[in-house]
């Protein structure tokens, strides 16, 4: 499954690496991360890993593939 | 994040001045970490909120509180400070949780803990979980009672509850808070919601609850706070920057730190207002470039440890001066956190991105990290820390050294963490060569019963370090070799093989750190259950029994709880081959419940205890409770499938099929079919006298007798059944032979005597001594009444029935082995035909003759309907006749009707 997790800011070439396994765009004030989700547990980890790294979730959604 | 607590938790050596020191040790085996029990120091730039602490106030009149927001809100220097501040009300337990605490049992202790660290102890009565993985549910029920019959409520503050992630453990502290009532404030800290039924506890109004949003600093909280920095701001710019930071007190102290060393700060927060980066990633990188290079440096690199010291940051960055940097950070309130004496940690928010910088400023460096910290770490006898991070930087030489070099190598064996250590290595590559990989790969492979691949491992590093100097790391080497060649010799039944590892081991103990054999008693323990379980294999019962003792006496603690529980299982079935039911009955108990503990997922355990315990009920005549032992033995998932295992299961299984007339699939069963190096006496004993019981029983008397050669002399029960054999097939000689032999061993049980008594009475009534008889029979029964030895009365055959039903022997048997006597006056008319005295067990065979007959089928028509010779249904008939004691078809058939046998 495809998701798109949209966090608030924009965030940094570096800050992106953290999230090896997503693409990221930076778009008016947010920033998209988007890519393949493995299953339930990886949607949550990246929950997790945006939670830790400080980011606020404004929208997380699967999209069609 | 935290590898380390998933190996197990540990004490980087730091201890907090407020809890006074502790002696008590969790149930993963390691001192507590004491910082977990001491309220976090607030920095001096901490601002209180006064709003917020008299929210907090109402904690005391709700069981449940809540503190929920994201990380950097400032949830738990708030709790921090209310707690410190109840002063004189009731007392505040507080209790950092980590990943580990998602085993109840881990959890649990370190509440109780919690709780004695706060000077409000729980009794000592409710003890403590003894197992990581579960905890008895009486503990909680107790926990909960004495709580909630305190005069004085508890507060009990949970940090970082987010981290338990685990529902059993909500459940519990539901259950825990429910039932303690007024007793227990419960106060969680927490960035995610927690598993409890919130909405309940709100709609009964029972909720204090804090959350992200009343948290958030208004802009006169803003403007006190960079105050406390050293920033004077218009209440406007305090608006700005609340609207930019949403209020959120990390980046309020971040924006501060960066706005402070810049030449017009209002200007600075200005420009940051007006940037759109994620306010934490952009904070950090601006705050991180004004620090000097050194001090970025030793960030980027500390980001890879959960907690250190200086001297551990100077290993990583080469350099000696992490002691002022970690200080002034310190001191400024920039990203390390002080958790006593000089340890530190990185807040867990700058943590993370830190490391997201490490892998875009030092490329490729984190493993080299990993293993730097790792070295130091070893050095420093940090073994769990060692090896997540050896493994973090894929050095598996290293990692298995490292445990090995420790003496650790038994914990892959037992104790509470060697799932966890077994998942580490199982990413070891082929690539590792070193003779510690080996031995690693070589006790997995033993772990798993798999004798070719494990002894081939086993040889090659035994090769290998013969090839080496012989220094100290060898010796610990060395000994763990002498580990697992004790394990093989064991697993295969080989005495010599044993006891040559057993010697080595001896001399090797004195070549190692006496240190590293303290802190793994569990090494000890599994090389001598290893040579005690194949020296009773053997039948050398008194250095077995010598050796398994030692093992069974050694000082409690979570890591020997399997090899204490094997060799108490052991010492057990000692005493039941030497004839001591009652005491191999409590010494198996014992073992299983040693093993078995409430509350763990499952039964653990080798399961000779059960087995035991088994034979016992075979004797005792509890033939359910036996067949429901031996299938709970039979389900036991681990374990060390040993030939004493396997002999132990036929014994017990090839009893309880004799005593239900089972005799062919006795014989099938009491095979234990397990390959051994060396003959085992005993397991040899009680296959001949199954093979031979069950000859008899078919009418083949001599050849039973032939079978009992086999049996071994030194078996006092195997003995005395074999004299028993010998006399129903008419040799009272031999009979007598076997009994003098064990008369003069003089180390047996009443499970010996009861049956030498009634050997004896039988062919005393056989010789129509009748007096004689009643006088053996009568010291039969007071000794087995203790016991409740059934069996040896019910196998004796027909002659004592008419014995125990007359008095005085009557009044020996009422109660357990006969019906009760009617208490005087129930006394009814007239006096009741004598109820049946013994229950008589026909095999199958003689049970499908006797239903034939009782068809009034002839003899001929009963062995042509069962395919057997007319000679053989005679011969059943004879038995059938014997055991009913009766003398003719018409009497046998309503004899067997009156039993209830037909």
């Amino acid at each position: 499954m495809r998701y798109e997790i949209r966090v608030e800011g924009h965030l940094s070439e570096t800050l992106a690496k953290a999230f090896p396994e997503l693409g990221h765009v930076v778009m008016a004030g947010q920033t998209v991360l988007f890519g393949h989700v493995v299953d339930e547990a990886h949607l949550y980890g990246l929950l997790a890993r945006c939670q830790s790294l400080g980011l606020r979730v404004v929208e997380m959604r699967p999209v069609p593939e | 994040m935290s590898a380390v607590a998933e190996i197990h938790e540990n004490v980087p050596g730091s201890a907090v001045h407020l809890v006074p020191a502790l002696s008590h040790t969790d149930p993963v085996g390691d001192p507590f970490l004491r910082t977990r029990f001491a309220l976090p120091a607030r920095p001096h730039t901490f601002l209180r909120r006064q709003r917020l602490v008299d929210h907090l106030d109402q904690a005391l009149r709700t069981p449940l509180t809540l503190l929920d927001g994201p990380a950097g809100a400032g949830k738990t220097l708030l709790a921090a400070d209310w707690a410190s501040g109840l002063g004189p009300g009731p007392p505040a337990a507080w209790l950092t949780c980590d990943v580990g605490d998602c085993r109840p049992g881990v959890f649990w202790a370190y509440v109780l803990q919690a709780l004695r660290a706060c000077g409000a102890p729980a009794s000592e009565a409710i003890g403590a979980p003894a197992d990581a993985a579960g905890v008895d549910h009486r503990l909680l029920s107790a926990l909960a009672g004495e709580l909630h019959d305190r005069e004085r409520p508890v507060v009990l503050v949970l940090d970082e509850y987010d981290r338990v992630t685990d529902a059993t453990v909500a459940e519990q502290l539901e259950f825990v808070l429910h039932h303690a009532g007024p007793g227990l404030h419960l106060v969680l800290v927490t960035r995610t919601e927690p598993l409890l039924p919130l909405h309940r506890y709100r709609a009964a109004g029972d909720l204090t609850e804090i959350r992200s949003a009343e948290l958030a600093f208004t802009p006169e909280e803003a403007a006190a706070l960079l105050e406390l920095h050293g920033l004077s701001l218009p209440v406007q710019a305090a608006r700005n920057l609340v609207d930019r930071t949403r209020g959120w007190a990390a980046g309020l102290s971040l924006s501060a730190l960066a706005a402070r060393e810049s030449s017009d700060p209002e200007l600075y927060l200005k420009e940051f207002e007006a940037d759109r980066s994620t306010v934490a990633d952009f904070l950090l990188v601006e705050v991180l470039k004004r620090q000097t290079r050194e001090t970025q440096d030793l960030l980027l690199r500390v980001s890879v440890l959960e907690r250190f010291c200086p001297d551990l940051a100077n290993a990583l960055t080469d350099r000696v001066d992490a002691e002022p940097i970690l200080a002034g950070l310190h001191q400024e309130n920039a990203f390390v956190e002080r958790l006593g004496h000089s340890w530190y940690q990185l807040h867990p928010l700058f943590g993370e991105i830190l490391r997201a910088h490490l892998r875009v400023r030092l490329p490729g460096q984190e493993p080299e990290l990993h293993r730097r910290a790792a070295r130091w770490l070893h050095r420093h006898g940090f073994l769990p820390e060692t090896l997540a991070h050896s493994a973090a930087a894929g050095d598996w030489d290293l990692t298995a050294g490292a445990l090995v070099d420790d003496l650790a190598i038994g914990l892959l064996f037992t104790g509470p963490s060697s799932e966890n250590l077994a998942r580490l290595f199982s990413h070891m590559g082929p690539e590792a060569r070193s003779p510690a990989t080996h031995l690693v790969r070589a006790a997995h492979d033993l772990a798993r019963h798999d004798l070719d691949h494990g002894l081939a491992r086993l040889r090659h590093a035994e090769e290998q370090l013969a090839h080496e100097g012989n220094d100290a790391h060898d010796a610990a080497a060395r000994l763990s070799c002498a580990l697992l060649e004790a394990l093989a010799a064991r697993l295969t039944g080989c005495p010599p093989e044993v006891e040559k590892a057993a010697e080595s081991a001896a001399e090797l103990r004195q070549e190692v750190p006496v240190h590293l054999l303290d802190k793994h008693p569990e090494l000890t323990a599994l090389l001598m259950t290893h040579v005690g379980s194949t020296l009773l294999w053997a039948g050398r019962y008194e250095d077995a029994r010598a050796v398994l003792t030692s093992v069974a006496g050694a000082p409690g603690g979570a890591s020997t709880a399997l090899p204490r529980e094997e060799a108490m299982g052991h010492l057990a079935l000692l005493d039941y081959m030497n004839g001591w039911p009652g005491r191999a009955e409590r010494k198996a108990l014992a073992a299983v419940s040693e093993a078995d503990r409430p509350g763990a997922p499952s039964p653990s355990g080798s399961g000779i205890g059960r087995l035991v315990l088994a034979a016992v009920a075979v004797d005792r005549n509890e033939l359910g409770r036996a067949q429901a032992l031996i299938d709970e033995a039979a389900e036991l998932p681990s374990g060390t499938p040993d030939p004493v295992l396997a002999a132990g299961r036929a014994l017990a299984a090839a009893r309880l099929l004799m005593a239900r007339g089972k005799v062919r699939d006795a014989v099938e069963a009491a095979d234990p079919a397990v390959p051994a190096a060396v003959d085992s006496p005993w397991a040899r004993s009680h296959e001949a006298l199954v093979t031979s019981a069950a000859h008899l029983a078919e009418g083949r008397p001599d050849e039973a007798a032939e079978v009992l050669r086999a049996v071994s002399g030194d078996q006092p029960v195997c003995a005395v059944e074999a004299a028993a054999i010998q006399l129903a097939a008419r040799r009272p000689g031999a009979a007598f032979d076997l009994l003098d032999s064990v008369h003069a061993e003089g180390r047996t049980g009443p499970a010996v005597t009861v049956r030498a008594a009634l050997v004896r009475a039988g062919a005393a009534a056989a010789a129509g001594d009748g007096a004689a008889a009643r006088k053996l029979v009568a010291q039969a029964l007071l000794d087995a009444r203790r016991e409740r030895l059934r069996r040896p009365f019910l196998d004796a055959g027909a002659w004592i029935r008419p014995l125990i039903a007359t008095a005085p022997l009557h009044e020996l048997a009422a109660g357990w082995l006969t019906p009760a006597a009617p208490a005087q006056g129930e006394r009814t008319v007239p006096q009741p035909p004598p109820a049946p005295l013994v229950a008589v067990e026909l095999s199958a065979r003689e049970h499908d003759v006797l239903d034939r007959v009782a068809r009034m089928m002839s003899t001929e028509e009963i062995a042509a309907d069962l395919c057997l010779s007319v000679n053989t249904v005679k011969t059943h008939l004879k038995s059938v006749y014997r055991k009913l004691a009766v003398n003719r078809r018409g009497e046998a058939v309503r004899r067997a009707r009156d039993l209830r046998i037909l």
